[in-house]
């Protein structure tokens, strides 16, 4: 076997330092990315949680509770009459749980989909209970209600988002790179000298691919249903059509995306840009509660976090479209921008 | 390009020439307006660049990308650029398989376009461009890697298209194939050097056909050809005539009684490189 020649090596490495130093857009991620990230996790791992809504029913006693419940900076707490009044708020998804104080017994209703949040609940209740004193603490009843499912694991609460995640992740990949090989292959250059307009391009991208997305909601859905046994109380048709919006979305993003990129190398680039800040700040695996005020409303514009929200409701809740109404109004309001922002992007100047 | 001052005629076969660099692409490009130009006027089919837009359809235009997807077959590829244009059906059937016959890729139809060799892959990329029967053709190096055969059948087609009253632009390195071209342009740095068919060209460039005679007496019959006012160089017992034009050869031949007689007709290389010196 012939031994490497360390000056071939050098070479090609310096083939490589040069062609990087060209391609500013790499440098720039290169050095950026993984700096993004690292603050991205950190801010969303680190982060207290704040603006948990929490309902408190106050029924008598344990004045210590009470007071350490209302002490915590982080839970925006709603005074409630009754506890049938605390039920239906955390049933309709406006309180992330309740606290019902009663001499005997303390009840604590928890919306079952964040097990951070009813962690995060949970624990503040034994140590406000637990600052009463040992003795009483013991004799007190406590007992939690989760007001939607039982029995929940992870899986089933973070399923429905692993589900948009992984469809959006791939279309998004699927037509970044595809579009970017028209580019490549010279077949965009004689595209823009054809009767072909841009907006049939895109179109025309869109429609060949969501074939490609109806496979991959149909598998995955099937897969989270049956597989890891998530809950489906809804109807699937209507999961089914949030995930397809979703994809949509991913694919107009995706042809976007690849007016920027001259390489494969490149649309690969645009995954921690693009795909990352949606794992983290769409609300699944961290709760939305638990990312800091400045960072939210990031989280309020990416299509990941409406789309998680609409198939866990589906999903876990049993709504219907109609209740999900403003999270497919802004998955249809992205893929529309998105798709106009793809076609105005695409340029007569191919080369 | 700088100053570039252009007229292609319908109908003819044009040649654009000149070295890598000097503006051929540049030019076919904004022809089909995928570049913009700074100023100046430019008029496709008889309108303005601006309007192109409107008549890509009689437009056929092949990159030197050959824009064609491997992972399809040859036919898939052929139905794809049909499609296009909107030509569907019998018609479609028709001219797929005229055009396969033109390339001698008949026989290839279902291979994969990734599979076929280098100028086959050329040749496919052509029937493409020609599917739609455009009016004008833009073609930027169709002959690289076609064999010379191949090459000969491509340029009668070419040149039947022409009399057809089809407009057909190809850019070459290959001074053989300009000069089948009704008309050349030679371009250098951006600009025309030349242009115009190919006997003008010559005539630009100073180069003229050289009559050699071989004569018993060289020196009685030069004095006498010079003194009718032919251009004449004596070289020992030959003797070269720069003609004006090929009617010459008569007209000298009835003055003198040559040995041995020999035409040397100039080469277009000859007169690019010339054209590229002086300028």
């Amino acid at each position: 076997m012939k031994r490497p020649d360390p000056g071939r090596v050098g070479v090609v490495a310096l083939r490589v330092v040069r062609q990087l130093k060209r391609d500013r857009r790499t440098i720039a991620l290169i050095t950026f990315a993984p700096i993004f990230l690292m603050l991205l996790f950190g801010y969303a791992l680190s982060g207290e949680m704040t603006g948990v809504q929490l309902g408190l029913v106050d029924g008598g006693g344990h004045p210590a509770l009470r007071d350490h419940l209302l002490s915590i900076q982080d839970f925006d707490i709603l005074r409630l009459g009754s506890e049938s009044d605390a039920e239906k708020l955390v049933a309709e998804g406006r309180l992330d749980g309740a606290v019902v104080i009663y001499p005997e017994e303390v009840r604590v209703l928890l919306d079952a989909s964040s097990l951070q949040i009813t962690q995060a609940i949970i624990t503040a209740v034994r140590d406000g209970l637990g600052q009463e004193g040992a003795g009483r603490a013991s004799e007190t009843l406590l007992v939690t209600r989760y007001i939607f499912g039982y029995d929940l694991e992870m899986i089933d609460t973070i399923g429905p988002a692993i589900l948009g995640f992984v469809v959006f992740f791939f279309t998004f990949i699927l037509a970044a790179i595809s579009f970017l090989r028209e580019r490549t292959l010279g077949t965009l250059e004689k595209f823009m000298v054809s009767p072909l307009s841009r907006i049939e391009i895109v179109s025309g991208y869109i429609l060949g691919f969501s074939l490609v997305a109806v496979i991959q909601s149909a598998t995955t859905l099937l897969i989270v249903i049956y597989l890891f046994g998530v809950p489906m109380r809804g109807s699937i048709l209507d999961a089914f059509i949030v995930i397809l919006l979703l994809g949509a979305g991913a694919l107009a993003l995706g042809s976007f995306v690849s007016n920027f990129a001259r390489s494969e190398f490149q649309v690969v680039q645009f995954i921690p840009v693009v795909i990352i800040p949606q794992i983290v700040l769409c609300g699944v695996f961290w709760p939305v509660q638990s990312i800091p005020g400045f960072l939210r409303p990031l989280s309020n514009i990416l299509p990941l976090t409406y789309a998680s929200d609409a198939l866990r409701a589906i999903m876990l809740k049993g709504s219907s479209l109609s209740e999900i109404f403003p999270d497919l109004a802004f998955l249809c309001g992205f893929f529309l921008l998105m798709f106009a922002a793809a076609t105005l992007m695409l340029k007569r100047e191919v080369g | 390009m700088d100053r570039l001052d252009v007229e292609i005629p319908r109908g003819v076969t044009y040649c654009l020439l000149g070295p890598n660099g000097s503006g051929k692409t540049t030019f076919i490009r904004a022809i089909v307006r995928l570049l913009r130009l700074d100023s100046g006027e430019l008029r496709v089919l008889g309108r303005p660049v601006a309007q192109v837009g409107r008549i890509y359809s009689r437009i056929g235009y092949m990159t030197q990308h050959k824009a064609l997807y491997p992972d399809l077959t040859v036919e898939e590829n052929m139905e794809f650029y049909s499609g296009l244009y909107g030509i569907m059906g019998r018609e479609r059937e028709k001219r797929i398989e005229e055009l396969l016959g033109m390339v001698a890729l008949s026989e290839h139809r279902k291979r994969l376009a990734g599979a076929l060799s280098g100028g086959m892959y050329q040749r496919l990329s052509l029937a493409c461009t020609l599917i739609h029967e455009p009016e004008m053709l833009l073609l930027d190096e169709p002959t690289v890697g076609v064999d010379p055969r191949l090459r000969k059948v491509f340029w009668e087609y070419f040149e039947r298209l022409a009399e057809d009253g089809k407009t057909v632009v190809i850019t070459t390195h290959l001074m053989d194939e300009a000069e089948r071209c009704q008309m050349v342009g030679y371009m250098r740095a951006g600009r025309m050097a030349a242009q115009g068919s190919p006997e003008e060209v010559l005539r630009q460039a100073g180069l003229r056909p050289v009559l050699s005679l071989w004569l018993a007496e060289p020196e009685k019959d030069a004095a006498h050809l010079g003194d009718l006012g032919y251009d004449i160089e004596v070289r020992g017992e030959v003797v070269n005539v720069s003609l004006e034009g090929h009617a010459q050869i008569k007209e000298i031949l009835a003055e003198v009684s040559p040995v041995d007689i020999r035409l040397l007709e100039p080469k277009l290389e000859e007169a690019f490189l010339r054209l590229s010196e002086g300028s």
